[in-house]
């Protein structure tokens, strides 16, 4: 009688609990140190050589601290024109730990060590990798769709880069006085 | 039922309820004001930085819980319910309409005209400018005269907007530098500009104007009441004579044990809830009296919502440039603001921005070949020569009577009122010189390119009509509008409507100012009936 209550009550728990919610927060929340590891073997495939390998190192250490950073269910930016609100999702680490795992592995069974790999076969199997996500191209900012879209996202779409890029010093998006503004960019670097 | 009396009770919490507040606090500073704003108060400015970095960084929304999930209607442009209203992150700018605009009909036999003299308006762009701290310059065109100058020199041109003013100043057009109400230097309790380049999301330095700033000021030192989280539902008349006597609302803060319910008794209320929210609420206050809702006696409570479309397009142009140097700020050119009668109506405004437009970083070859490392940015550099330009135009479209805001019975909030669904109609003959309006501003973005071998790109029509405005259309005729031209209703001697409802086409510019400067000018008269 007792353990027919107990599968009753059980049951009914089962029932009333929010299991989706349960299965989320069993998931792993943060990069563990074995995949930050290999994400700093694998950033000199995806980053710019030329910004240097302390930059590239700390454009991981910035992505790491991203998916720290990362909270779900807030309100995303709801539009103007045609508003509609949504809110962030789970967070990406699984995802992330899943796809980081499967390349590691993918370049274990060619034989190698991921840096050890020619850069052909590392292409080949970011791109495989990248083509089971619907990823076309560099999101505006890290989008939880592919960890190293993303890693290249942290640094491609910064302020930095974009310095970087036109070898000036425009310094978008960062806090600055008008007067920087009104004349040509210095040069960068 | 809580009740709370006051003198004015002013219905909504957004730019011109802020600026209706503030100056009736002036002009009557005897006077109980209180303000109703069915969102939250988000007075935390110290925050803004942060919630900047988390808005670039994840996407987030900086305003957090600025909207009611099941406050929202249909066919509006924004879901942000909170105090300061759409002000909170808007872009700051600050644009005049023309005398045109006022004179549709009698020019151009178009529309309307407002029931408003230029001249006489044009004092209230003058205060509207002052109160917001305006950043700009003279216009270069004779038509756009000024009585007094801005309160603040112009935004300065970036390096880029310098180069773009040059090459685009070769089609012939003369463009300025965007008036803006950004703080160049430090004012009125807000910061100096640091060209964060958000202001239409959030300004961490509070540069670019909200009205949040000022609803702080007012409450700190009591010059007005602020109940915000409270609803108000229904207007109900007094018994005897077509007055309004309450406005029956819902506040979710209330004392435990209380229902939420709240009813606010005034001599004069304002309904200052924007292009929405006022008509709405003038429906959803029918009564067996008024069985088509308040201020309803024209029929027209709802009708004629109006507001501008726009056609921006990409161009691509030899001079370099370096995108990201002040990508919020932008040149105006005012030619199209004025057509000859003798020529086919078209009227428009003409705006540039710096732009990165097809020169981002990128993935994939076009050849599909996945980028790597040097090889992105060597791809990004051979994509940055020249410069990509943005265009925008605004141009003037009128609204049909059928232009519509309803009440939406399949859509309801959680006491069941209906929420309203906007539906926009042209009249007949801004839809017949659509094409002709398209192919115009098309050929002017074409010129402005040929200036400098450039070619334009994307050219993209928008599909809604921004800067909303109507649904309570001011005029003299009590059967062809819902109010004066100070927004005092027809049919109720102690009801006002002000701001964006009120006007009768939308113009084709960015419409703020003008929403600001006519209710600066209804202050006046509310003012005038409290004596003093």
């Amino acid at each position: 009688m007792r353990r027919r209550s107990l599968l009753q009550w059980m049951a009914s728990l089962a029932a009333v609990l929010p299991l989706e919610r349960v299965r989320l927060f069993a998931q792993p929340r943060e990069l563990t140190p074995e995949a930050i590891r290999f994400m700093h073997e694998l950033a000199p495939t995806v980053l710019p050589a030329s910004i240097g390998s302390a930059r590239i190192r700390q454009t991981v250490e910035q992505f790491v601290a991203w998916t720290r950073g990362y909270q779900e269910g807030v309100a995303l930016a709801h539009g103007y024109g045609h508003p509609r609100l949504q809110k962030s999702g789970a967070t990406p680490v699984p995802l992330y730990l899943a796809q980081l795992a499967a390349l590691e592995s993918e370049a274990r069974a060619k034989g190698a060590s991921w840096s050890a790999l020619d850069l052909d076969t590392r292409r080949a199997l970011l791109d495989s990798s990248i083509a089971k996500t619907n990823v076309r191209n560099l999101p505006q900012r890290p989008s939880g769709q592919h960890v190293v879209v993303d890693l290249m996202a942290t640094y491609f779409r910064s302020s930095e880069a974009n310095d970087d890029c036109y070898r000036a010093l425009i310094g978008r998006e960062t806090c600055r006085t008008i007067s920087v503004t009104l004349v040509r960019p210095g040069p960068k670097g | 039922m809580a009740v709370h009396e006051s003198d004015i009770c002013i219905i909504g919490g957004g730019i011109t309820s802020a600026m209706l507040a503030l100056k009736l606090s002036e002009l009557r500073p005897r006077a109980s004001i209180v303000v109703v704003e069915a969102g939250r108060s988000i007075f935390d400015a110290q925050n803004r930085g942060r919630y900047r970095e988390r808005a670039i960084h994840y996407g987030e929304h900086p305003w957090h819980d600025d909207y009611i999930e099941d406050q929202q209607g249909k066919g509006t442009i924004s879901m942000t319910m909170a105090v300061g209203g759409l002000a909170l992150h808007w872009g700051g700018a600050c644009n005049r309409f023309s005398e045109e605009d006022l004179r549709l009909k009698s020019m151009y036999g178009l529309a309307v005209d407002w029931p408003i003299e230029w001249k006489e308006l044009e004092r209230y762009y003058c205060e509207a400018e002052r109160r917001l701290h305006v950043a700009g310059e003279p216009s270069p065109y004779p038509g756009d005269g000024r009585s007094e100058p801005y309160p603040q020199p112009p935004i300065p041109l970036s390096y880029n907007l310098q180069i773009l003013k040059q090459w685009a100043e070769t089609s012939g057009l003369k463009f300025n530098s965007l008036p803006m109400a950004r703080n160049m230097t430090p004012f009125d309790g807000r910061g100096a500009c640091c060209v964060y380049d958000t202001c239409g999301e959030v300004c961490p330095s509070g540069a670019r104007y909200s009205p949040d700033f000022t609803f702080r000021q007012l409450v700190q030192p009591k010059k007005i009441t602020l109940h915000d989280r409270t609803l108000v539902r229904r207007l109900t008349l007094d018994a005897a004579k077509p007055a309004v006597v309450s406005a029956q609302g819902f506040r979710q803060d209330g004392p435990s044990g209380d229902d939420g319910a709240i009813e606010y008794r005034a001599k004069t209320f304002v309904i200052a809830s924007g292009y929405c929210w006022s008509s709405h609420l003038l429906l959803l206050s029918s009564n067996s009296r008024f069985p088509n809702g308040l201020a309803n006696g024209s029929g027209l409570v709802g009708r004629h919502m109006n507001g501008h479309k726009f056609i921006g397009a990409t161009a691509t142009i030899d001079a370099e440039t370096f995108p990201g140097q002040n990508m919020t700020h932008s040149l105006i050119s005012r030619e199209y603001f004025r057509c000859r009668t003798d020529r086919p109506f078209v009227r428009h405004d003409t705006r540039v921005w710096e732009s990165s437009s097809g020169r981002e970083p990128r993935l994939r070859s076009p050849e599909g070949r996945l980028l790597l490392g040097d090889e992105v940015m060597t791809d990004w550099r051979s994509r940055t020569r020249g410069s990509a330009v943005r265009l925008r135009a605004y141009y003037d479209i009128h609204p049909s009577t059928d232009s519509r805001l309803t009440l939406d019975a399949a859509n309801r909030n959680r006491h069941g009122d209906p929420m309203p669904k906007i539906e926009h109609q042209l009249d007949a003959a801004s839809q017949a010189r659509e094409g002709a309006t398209a192919e115009h501003i098309r050929g002017v973005f074409n010129t402005l390119a040929k200036a400098s071998n450039g070619r334009v790109g994307n050219t993209n029509t928008g599909d809604y009509l921004d800067h909303p405005g109507g649904g309570c259309r001011m005029g003299t005729d009590p059967a062809t509008s819902v109010c004066d031209s100070f927004g005092r209703t027809h049919d109720h001697e102690n009801l006002f409507i002000v701001g964006a409802p009120t006007t009768p086409t939308g113009g084709c510019t960015n419409g703020t100012l003008t929403f600001v400067a006519l209710t600066l000018r209804s202050a006046e008269e509310i003012a005038g009936a409290h004596g003093r």
